[in-house]
């Protein structure tokens, strides 16, 4: 999907000017997001959820305040909308030191890219893999 | 880290002293510990001989060199900095200007933040320190008053109880909220007791006002947890360190927390790292560093993973910088880089200090003075004895000292006076809130008796001690059923909060939204984000940028006693 052009200046915040763009992952609109709504169950805890799409635009209205970083940021968020609550922890875990070995830092890459199509977060984790190999801060195999 | 009462060493040492002597040695000033410089181990503010030279070699759009290392010899440190924080497209250009010339831009008004923000993006974090050693307190002041990524300055509380209280959480809470802080934080002596204290505290902002964003600080998979939940709407100790093997030692790398970092805001979730000077002295592995130059690659470390933010100031280790020459300048001159690289700064002023009052107000006025993203990152909004993250530098005691600085120096720290009958109606509704919501979730009960004792308590001490064992099983079934914000939502609106329900809803809606995780987000009471995107800091120079006016100037000009003008025999309401 192209994401519309945004100008931060006019449309941030976006839950105050851009409300027609922001919508829950099950495809409700954030103005159906009511007390009523959550009473009836019919907004759950699953709908209080960023998406991908609204993160994107979060990254396009960083990286137009000229934060780099930051918008590169929600956009490897972007990407992690996608794996579980629990996966995410247990990646970060695997990433901590001593923790993983080449191989299975790559086989988290290789599940990042194929699973998720999140490239953005392979590239993260190959590097770390790289970096810590040769600051030997892998595990030494089983 | 304060010092424990050290034995007066002139007493009893058979040498005649005088009384004035005598008198100023029982200040209390002298109960805090200072030390000599010892560089060898980073005892040392900001100028050790085994800090590096500034220098950068880039070739192929790619940083070979830095610092005087070349790649090959990289910590991951280092290479994180030198890949993600630094602009290998502008660095060779800015580290050719002088670190005094880049000094003076960060204090001449005539110089924008965002042409400071250009330069500062190509630099490495031995220049940082040399730019830094440039400036002494009032430079690094008028720099803050620039650099602070959001035009209007903000506070954060900490709401914590000694005994873990939950309803004490929720009163503390709630008048926090009605004081004007931003944002609060809580955190537990028994671990066990989080999910119900982080509810309370959740519940209790969003009384009256609302709008304060809260979080509770845990080890970081729980603290996700709860956030993931809704039960915390922002996240902060995500610490980070300026040596490897510290680094290696808080069983994280630049790699993980950059992960974890991208994991929140997947979320929808705010979030910022925490660092501060000394942590790597205290942590025995500083490498001869000075603390300032540890600090900087720490700084450059949250810009290089993208968070929006950093609490920083030394925080839990204030005693160390505090205790070295020049150390309370480093510990103002870490605040003023990490806004001048576009972080978010949550500014320290968190955990006791001193045992000086004079000393507390000093360490206090280089933040509160140019305004900061958030002056304290944890002022305690109960007695210091009630603070679980070790004390603060400014508790409950403090507030009508606090908010009568602000009046004379017309200066925001943005707390403001409120009338005990308000204080104590916004109490009264968050315990009867929290009452509610654990008798709709099936927790342990709350009296009436406790809730009366809570309102009108000033700490722990006061209140009716809760059934530990059974508010224990609570907090689990909390996790077990897996309650969430939602859940607590329609809590507040099946016992009748409906207004309570509406705030935290409103809350819970900006993570759909994602407006929180721009740089230096608040909600304002009308439950509007506000961040450097839409209240950038304009300041440049005298009569522009954020000064105290209109109703913002007539509500800090209300004190406990203030005579009136119109009958000197009474007292302005």
């Amino acid at each position: 999907m192209t994401q519309p052009t945004l100008d931060p200046a006019v449309d941030y915040p976006l839950s105050v000017h851009r409300r027609d763009l922001l919508f829950t992952p099950t495809g409700k609109s954030i103005d159906d997001i009511t007390i009523e709504a959550v009473v009836s169950g019919d907004i759950q805890a699953t709908d209080l959820r960023i998406t991908p799409d609204t993160l994107r635009l979060q990254a396009q209205v960083s990286e137009k305040a000229g934060r780099k970083q930051l918008g590169a940021n929600l956009r490897r968020a972007a990407e992690m909308t996608a794996i579980s609550d629990s996966r995410v922890l247990e990646i970060y875990n695997a990433l901590r030191p001593n923790a993983s070995t080449k191989a299975e830092l790559e086989a988290i890459a290789e599940e990042l890219r194929t699973q998720y199509d999140a490239n953005l977060l392979a590239e993260l984790v190959l590097e770390a893999a790289d970096v810590y190999e040769r600051r030997d801060i892998l595990a030494t195999g089983e | 880290m304060t010092a424990e009462a050290i034995q007066n060493p002139k007493a009893g040492d058979g040498v005649r002293h005088s009384l004035r002597t005598q008198v100023l040695e029982n200040r209390p000033v002298n109960l805090d510990g200072f030390v000599e410089e010892w560089p060898e181990v980073g005892m040392v503010a900001m100028d050790s001989p085994f800090d590096p030279q500034p220098s950068v070699r880039v070739e192929n759009g790619v940083i070979v060199e830095m610092d005087g290392v070349e790649r090959a010899d990289f910590d991951f440190i280092d290479q994180f900095i030198a890949d993600k924080a630094i602009s290998a497209e502008v660095a060779e250009q800015a580290m050719a200007l002088s670190a005094q010339d880049i000094a003076r831009m960060l204090v001449d008004p005539a110089v924008t933040r965002q042409e400071v923000i250009a330069v500062t993006n190509g630099l490495t974090p031995a220049k940082l320190l040399a730019v830094a050693k440039n400036l002494n307190i009032v430079e690094i002041m008028m720099g803050m008053q620039k650099m602070r990524a959001r035009r209007t300055p903000a506070n954060q509380g900490h709401c914590t109880s000694a005994r873990d209280n939950p309803l004490q959480v929720a009163c503390d809470a709630a008048e926090a909220s009605i004081r004007g802080f931003s944002e609060v934080e809580t955190t537990l002596g028994v671990v066990r007791y989080a999910p119900l204290v982080a509810m309370a505290q959740q519940i209790g902002s969003q009384v009256g006002t609302g709008g304060p964003l809260t979080q509770c600080a845990l080890e970081e998979a729980t603290e996700l947890d709860l956030g993931m939940r809704g039960i915390t709407g922002y996240a902060e100790t995500i610490s980070v360190y300026g040596t490897e093997p510290v680094f290696v030692d808080g069983d994280d790398t630049p790699w993980s927390k950059a992960f974890l970092a991208g994991a929140y805001a997947s979320r929808g979730i705010k979030m910022r790292f925490t660092s501060g000077t000394g942590s790597e002295v205290q942590m025995g592995n500083a490498q001869g560093k000075s603390m300032l130059y540890l600090e900087i690659r720490c700084i450059l470390i949250a810009k290089g993973a993208g968070v929006q933010g950093l609490q920083n100031g030394s925080i839990s280790c204030i005693g160390v910088p505090g205790a070295v020459p020049a150390g309370i300048r480093a510990v103002a001159a870490e605040n003023l880089i990490a806004s001048s690289v576009d972080l978010e700064c949550a500014s320290g002023n968190d955990q006791s200090f001193s045992h000086s009052p004079m000393r507390r107000t000093a360490r206090l006025m280089p933040q509160m003075m140019p305004g900061t993203d958030f002056v304290c990152s944890g002022y305690s909004t109960m007695p210091n004895y009630d603070d679980m993250f070790a004390g603060s530098n400014l508790d409950s005691d403090d507030y009508d000292d606090f908010n009568t600085i602000q009046r004379d120096l017309q200066i925001d720290g943005g707390l403001r006076h409120v009338k005990e009958s308000e204080i104590l109606a916004v109490r009264t509704r968050a315990a009867q809130a929290l009452q509610a919501v654990f008798r709709y979730l099936d927790l342990p009960p709350i009296t009436d008796a406790e809730i009366d004792t809570a309102v009108y308590a000033d700490g722990s001490k006061e209140l009716i001690p809760r059934d530990v064992l059974e508010d224990l099983k609570g907090a689990q079934q909390v996790m077990d059923r897996n309650v969430t914000g939602l859940d607590l939502v329609k809590a507040l609106e099946a016992t009748g909060f409906s207004d309570v329900a509406e705030n935290l809803l409103a809350v819970l809606r900006q993570r759909v939204s994602g407006d929180l995780l721009q740089t230096s987000a608040i909600l304002t009471k009308d439950l509007q984000p506000l961040s450097a995107v839409n209240d950038a800091n304009d300041y440049a120079g005298p009569g522009t940028g954020y000064r105290p006016s209109g109703a913002r100037w007539e509500e800090m000009k209300k004190l406990r006693h203030v005579t009136s003008a119109s009958n000197p025999e009474v007292e302005v309401e």
